[in-house]
Parts: structure tokens; sequence; C-alpha cells
């Protein structure tokens, strides 16, 4: 299952300035290991340094949330609390 | 979740379970706590805004007769230069443990920079007054477009900014630089028949909680160390002090104290790794509180800014491109909220072509912290004014002109998604019912509008559940009560259990208590707290429900849980009278034991915050004083479980926002110290600045929520500044872009300029 996944953490060091990608996953522990495997190093930042949103709806950690079918997987900058 | 869900406690205004302790005195807040033989530490604070330390001489304060222990930053390991987690919170600890205790340089008046304990407080002062510190004074910088500027003195003189590509190749204060774009904005402004541009400044304000920070440290003979403390997350204060202290997690235990108040002030350490060290080196308890002026001093308030916004509208009222330019003071480290700043900018809109570029800079002032949604507040001022210009110069209403362009599931946002829920439409058409509205206003009498986005925030909390042999329920969180979560958190515990509001204890626990639970802010505590104590009553009806089947013998697929009782599923399981859960728990040891659940959840599906508010302001063209004369404040907050406490929040943020708009600022002497780090000086709103202000509950229910709770605690201090700055404008035809908007500004702008400004 194709996802589309997207970087938008203001930071694409690790992916030489591309930020949209194509992965096959069903699961967001998936997207992660593809992205990975394609970008070596990348996936410790994706899972412990970024909040995701799949779909819009946000999550605040990077888990094991099942996917949709043409799921949308934004990695987006963490969000503060005041 | 079913819209037509009905609700027992859920909703309605059951007696607040911290009242009585929090009026009689009986509660315990940060600085009331004392063991036998505590001591009483001080800091030694610096007298300048910058500068050099070249050594710190304690050996005279050692030997004053009653001082138990002396410390500086040599007593804390040092930490290396590594940004630490997410991209917005990221931690460097080599900027922490620098601001609780100077090292190489003073950053800011009253940066700390050395501390004692001694038995008194006298003897204390006597002791910093011993400390021998050689200083190189330094220029300092304390605006925000003076610290980015090319000649600015450099705090960290080899600071590269974080960001931009090509990197640079010299130093500055930009620590970072941060963007987002979506569309083609050249493209948007072409096609725009009006454009409107403007340049806005806010200043600091500080979070003006009433309680200053105080703790008490007591590093036990065995080597473990116990905190009482007031703060925003005991969890937090933990991690912290042990990471800057050099001891493990597990082996600082902390108690959290009444808070009185925080706003997100109190989501950092400063006291707590201190009062431990000197506890370590004395053997003894310490204790030690800020005085206001410390607070001001040495403490976050949030950042000021200087921005730039540019919208481009359509004839029709649509805008078709948007820019915003920011740049946030973080303080003297990095670390302003300004990528929440460009992320919320535009947030409420829907405008095809976007871009926000974010600077974070530091300046020699304290370093900024968390405060009440923090950086949306801030740019949402720049734009929300420029809005109200802008829909002013095609002749629309504001709120008309708001929802045309109105966000809505689908949006594209500007930072990546679609935006997943809705609720901002329902603002603005509530204020268009309103029918205070439409009402007339008199001479030098103004209305203004502006709305405000706020992500919310979610994640990890935890709660334990225990049921009492009579029936009563006990719950416990990690969430310290700011803003009523004890009331909210029995309130969905008695609903999920069936049972009497009243028969639910809710208390705060410690660190040794309750699993791992992040800080009280982000409106996140009702959300995701309130998940953790759902849960934890799941397991607890299921287990009675268990229990039911073994005193029935019957399957547990046979037996419901319904008001408050376990009941046959249906006739074919047997004619058995309800077994209520104080039946149940007076079975308890016959049945398995105590009865308890605990649950823990990484929270997820947040729904963020819209706010869209009016005001109606009279001013003054003499005094140039603005009297607020009504403030109605609609906010989409999923839905209230105790509308009290939501209206209340709603009702501080509004406040908040007054006193940032019209008088909050700090105020700086040529020779960068600070002039009023007190509350006769630094304003904040008193009762008789502000009118009643009505909150207006907009409940579209998050359907990941089991009651559909939305964070609803920040958002409403987003729109306040703009909606004030729209009414002044709307009022005497003073566009005022600088904020505070003090009675010298506004009588000065009144004086100077002439014709009519939008």
């Amino acid at each position: 299952m194709a996802v589309r996944v997207v970087l938008s953490t203001g930071s694409t060091e690790l992916t030489n300035g591309e930020t949209e990608f194509y992965v096959e996953a069903r699961n967001l522990r998936a997207v992660i290991k593809a992205m990975d495997e394609r970008f070596p190093g990348i996936g410790e930042f994706l899972a412990e340094e970024t909040t995701v949103a799949i779909n819009g709806e946000i999550n605040e950690h990077a888990t094991y949330q099942p996917l949709p079918e043409g799921a949308e997987v934004f990695f987006l900058p963490k969000l503060e609390a005041g | 979740m079913s819209e037509a869900r009905q609700f027992k406690w859920v909703g309605k205004r059951p007696v607040r379970p911290d009242g009585v302790a929090k009026v009689t005195g009986d509660a315990k807040y940060g600085g009331d706590y004392s063991l036998p033989g505590t001591l009483v530490g001080k800091v030694l604070r610096s007298p300048h805004p910058h500068a050099r330390i070249r050594s710190v001489d304690t050996s005279k304060a050692q030997a004053l007769m009653g001082v138990k222990a002396v410390m500086t930053a040599a007593d804390m390991p040092d930490h290396d230069f590594a940004y630490i987690g997410n991209e917005r919170v990221q931690v460097n600890f080599w900027h922490v443990t620098r601001n609780v205790m100077a090292r190489e340089k003073v950053l800011y008046e009253g940066h700390a920079l050395a501390a004692v304990a001694a038995v008194n407080a006298h003897i204390a002062e006597a002791a910093l007054a011993l400390i021998e510190v050689d200083y190189e004074v330094l220029p300092h910088v304390i605006d925000v477009d003076a610290a980015m500027a090319a000649n600015a003195p450099l705090l960290f003189e080899d600071m590269i900014t974080r960001g931009p590509q090509p990197v640079p190749e010299t130093p500055s204060n930009i620590a970072k630089q941060v963007g987002f774009s979506i569309g083609d904005v050249q493209a948007g402004f072409a096609a725009a028949d009006a454009i409107v541009e403007k340049t806005y400044k806010t200043a600091p304000v500080h979070q003006a909680y009433i309680e200053p920070h105080a703790t008490l440290a007591y590093y036990h003979p065995n080597g473990r160390g116990e905190l009482w403390s007031s703060s925003q997350g005991h969890f937090i204060v933990r991690n912290l002090t042990a990471r800057l202290t050099g001891m493990r997690v597990g082996d600082v235990h902390v108690n959290p104290a009444e808070i009185g108040g925080g706003f997100g002030g109190k989501t950092t350490v400063y006291l707590e790794p201190l009062a431990m060290i000197l506890s370590r080196k004395s053997g003894a308890p310490v204790r030690m509180a800020m005085t206001r002026e410390d607070v001001f001093k040495a403490t976050g308030p949030t950042s000021g800014a200087s921005m730039r916004v540019k919208i481009g509208v359509k004839r029709d009222g649509t805008i078709i491109a948007a820019e915003g330019s920011f740049a946030y003071q973080g303080g003297a480290f990095p670390g302003s909220p300004v990528l929440n700043g460009c992320m919320c900018a535009f947030a409420t809109y829907d405008i095809p072509n976007q871009r926000t570029e974010g600077f974070d800079v530091v300046c020699n002032r304290p370093k900024s912290a968390a405060y009440r949604a923090p950086g949306s507040p801030i740019s949402a001022f720049a734009v929300e004014s420029t809005m109200d210009i802008a829909a002013k110069s095609i002749g629309m209403d504001p709120l008309a002109f708001r929802k045309q362009n109105a966000a809505m599931p689908g949006t594209q946002m500007i930072y990546g998604p679609k935006l997943a829920h809705g609720g901002y439409l329902e603002t603005v058409q509530a204020l268009l019912d309103h029918p205070g509205y439409q009402e007339p206003l008199g001479p030098n009498q103004g209305r203004g509008v502006a709305s405000g986005y706020w992500f919310n925030g979610a994640g990890e909390s935890g709660a334990t559940l225990f049921i009492n042999a009579d029936g009563t329920a006990v719950v416990s969180t990690g969430s310290p009560d700011i803003g009523g979560s004890r009331a909210s958190m029995a309130i969905m515990a008695a609903e999920t259990l069936g049972i009497d509001y009243y028969n639910v204890q809710a208390q705060v626990s410690d660190t040794g208590a309750v699993p791992y639970t992040h800080v009280t802010g982000g409106s996140r505590v009702t959300y995701a707290t309130g998940m953790a104590v759902i849960q934890a009553c799941e397991k607890v009806i299921d287990d009675l429900r268990a229990r039911a089947a073994l005193i029935w013998d019957v399957d547990v697929e046979g037996v419901v849980w319904e008001d408050g009782c376990a009941k046959p599923a249906s006739s074919n399981v047997g004619e058995f009278e309800p077994l209520s859960l104080k039946a149940l728990a007076a079975k308890a040891a016959a049945t398995g034991g105590p009865i308890g659940a605990t649950g823990t959840v990484a929270a997820a599906g947040q729904a963020p915050g819209f706010s869209t508010q009016f005001c109606d302001v009279e001013v003054d063209p003499d005094t140039g004083k603005v009297t607020i004369l009504r403030f109605v404040a609609a906010q989409d907050v999923g839905r209230a479980i105790h509308p009290d406490y939501v209206e209340g929040q709603i009702q501080g943020g509004v406040v908040q926002g007054i006193g940032w708009a019209l008088n909050e600022e700090y105020i700086y002497g040529e020779d960068g110290k600070l002039q009023n780090p007190g509350f006769l000086d630094y304003r904040v709103p008193v009762a008789s600045d502000t009118p009643m202000i009505e909150p207006v509950l907009v409940e579209c229910p998050n359907p990941n929520h089991p009651f559909g709770v939305k964070g609803a605690g920040e958002v409403s201090i987003c729109p306040p500044m703009a909606a004030i700055a729209n009414a002044i404008a709307d009022a005497v035809g003073r566009r005022m872009t600088d904020l505070p908007i003090s009675p010298p500004k506004l009588t000065d702008a009144l004086d100077s300029r002439s014709g009519t400004e939008l």
C-alpha cells in the first residue's frame, strides 16, 4: 500500500533537500523503517523528534499506528505546551 | 460518539473539589513546605546585563558562621553542546545548565551565578554579599531588531544561524531561521486587487502568575533526593533536576505542591537543581523562594517580536495571498516559540498562497518560557490587525470577511497536512448571531474583531483508580491542577463508572504514585489525562463485571455495566438483582482483593482550538486611556466537561490579552537593567480594568475523545491584542502597531498623525 510521506519539519539535510516521498507501508513504523532504509539515520529523527499528522490528525508520538488506504503522513515539528 | 448521548455529570457544574482548601488556606503551595532543620537558600544574581565572568570567589561566604553550603556552576555537571529532542522544543542542556547557573558569562541582569544555604535568611543574604565576582562588563543588546543588526553585541561569539541554506559564514544573534510555504505567493499577490502590508512590534510579557517559584529539597542520606515544588509538571521537574544535578531519574522524588498560576512559565526549573545541590552539600533540607523581583528578572516572559505581514485580497473578499516575517526574542538563550508563530499565523484561513519565515533571536533578557499558546498570540496580533485593514480596504465587515475565508476540514495548512477538524466557522457565526455585535456605539467608541488558532496538545498521561470499601473512588493523576482538572477528572470518572460525582475523590499524586505524566500545558490535560482516567475506569468496570459473574456463577459476557451497577445482559443469563459498585466493593476481598486499575496513554487525535472575539472600547482622546466596554469570546471547546472552568479559562486568557494589549511591558534603562520588576510598575489588568467577559461556548465535539473533549485553556489569549487594536482603530482612526498600546503611545498617535487610518 503506497503512502504519501511529507517532511514538513523545516530541516531536510538528511534527505538532500527532498521533502515528499511515496513508500509501501501499512503502519507508521513501516514508514519510518522504509525512510531509514532510503536515508540512513533519519528513522531515529522521525521517531523521536517529530509530531506526525496522519490524514491531518495529530499524533505527538510516532508509534505503531495503522495507516488507512491512501494515507497522507506528515512529519511536523514538535509543538510546545503553554 | 453519538451527538444525542445524554450525560449525567459531563456538562454539569458541580462544586469544585479544591475550592475549600484554597479559600481556607489549607492548600499548601511551594513555599509552604518545611522540614526540621530546613536551611534558607538564596541566589546571587548578576547586576550586569552582559559580562564575562573572570572569577567567582566564595571563600569568605563559606567561612561565615551559619552558612552551611555554597555552590556555583562548578558543582553542576556540564553538558555537551547538542540539541536533543524535537525541532521546536529541542533541549540543549549546554544552554539549560547555563541558564540555571551562569558559567563563562552572565547574559542578563538577574542571571544566577552562585547560591548559598544558611540557617536563616539574614545570614544567607550576608553570605551573598561576601561572594566576590570579577566581571568584564560587555556591551548589551535588549531590542530584537537591534539584536539582529550586523554590528550587534554577540551573546555567543560562535553562534551560526541554524536553518538557512547556504549556512551563514559569520556568527550572529539569530539562533535559527525557519520557514513554511504553500502555493505560489508571488502569483497570488499579482492576482490581488488590494494589498495591505504593515510592520508590528510586541513587547515581551510575563506570565504574571501570582505565586513566585518556590521549592523545598532534601537530599536524603541514602542518596535519594526529594523535592516539594510548585510546577506545571512534577515529572518534568524530576527529569530536569536529575539531569542538571547528575542524578538518576529514579533517585529524584517530586511531590507536587498546589500551584498559584503558571500559564506555561512553570514548565521548566530554576531553583530545584540549586536547592538539591545545596541540600546535598549541607546534608540538610533547603528551601528556596524567589522574590517578585527575581521572578521578573530571571524567569521567562514570552517573546517580544518584530513582524511584517502582507495580505492580498480580491474585491469579492477572497484572501488570495499572505506573507509573514516574524522575529521573536528567545531571551538570553535560543528557544523562542517563533516556529509556532509561523505555523499558526494564517491557520484560521483558507489561503491558497502563503509564506512565513521566522527568526529566533537571542538578546540580553531572561530566557523566554512558554506562555499560553506559545508564539501564536504574537503572530496573531500582526496577522489579525492586517486582516482588519484588508477587510476594511474592500468595504467588508470583519466577521463576514473571516466567514468567507474560514479554514474548514480539508483546508490546506501551511505546515503540511490538511485541517482535520472544524470549529472555526462556528465561532465566527456565533458572534455574527450575537445581539451585541449590532449594537450602536457612541463617540470615541469602536468595535474590533479578531480570531486565533492553537494546536492543543495530547501525549503521555497516567492515572490510577482505586475503589474504596464503601464504594467511593479515588482518582489519582500526575497532572497538577491548574485549570480545574480535579473536577474534570472526577466528572469523567463518575460518568464512566455511573456513580455520583461526590463519591469520587480526585487528587494529584507524586512521581512515585502514578505513571509518568507530561506537563499540565498545551491544553492537554482534560483530553489526554482524561483518556487515562477513562481507561482506568473501563478496566475497573471489566473487573467489576468479572466479579459479578463470579458471584452469579455466569460467564462474564453475560454481565453488563449500566448506571453504576452490574446487571445481567439479558434474561437468558438469569434473574439477578443488580450489584452496585458499593455492593461489589464490599465483597472485594472475597472476589479477588482490592479493586483498582491504572490507565496509561500516549494520546493522539487532539483537535485544534479556534477562538473568535469582538470587543468594544472607548478611547479618552485627552489621556489616551482605553476602556474596555464589552468583550465577547466565542471558542470551540469540543465539549465542556465542567463549563464553569472552561468559561474561566476563556475569561482568563482574555484578561491576559487585555494586559498584553494595553499595559504590560518590560522597561529597560540604557544600562540594560529592568526598571519595573514589580506589579506596581509592571501593570497587569485588575478587576476595575475589565468588564464582564462573556464567554460563548461553541461545542463541536472531537470524535477522537470519548466525551468529545478539545483543549480549551490557551487559544482565548490569541485574539485579544488585535481585537483591541482593531477596536481602537475603529474608535479614533489610529492604527496602533506597537504593543502595548499605552496611553502615551496613543495620545502621541492622536496628536502626531492626521487623517483616518484603517
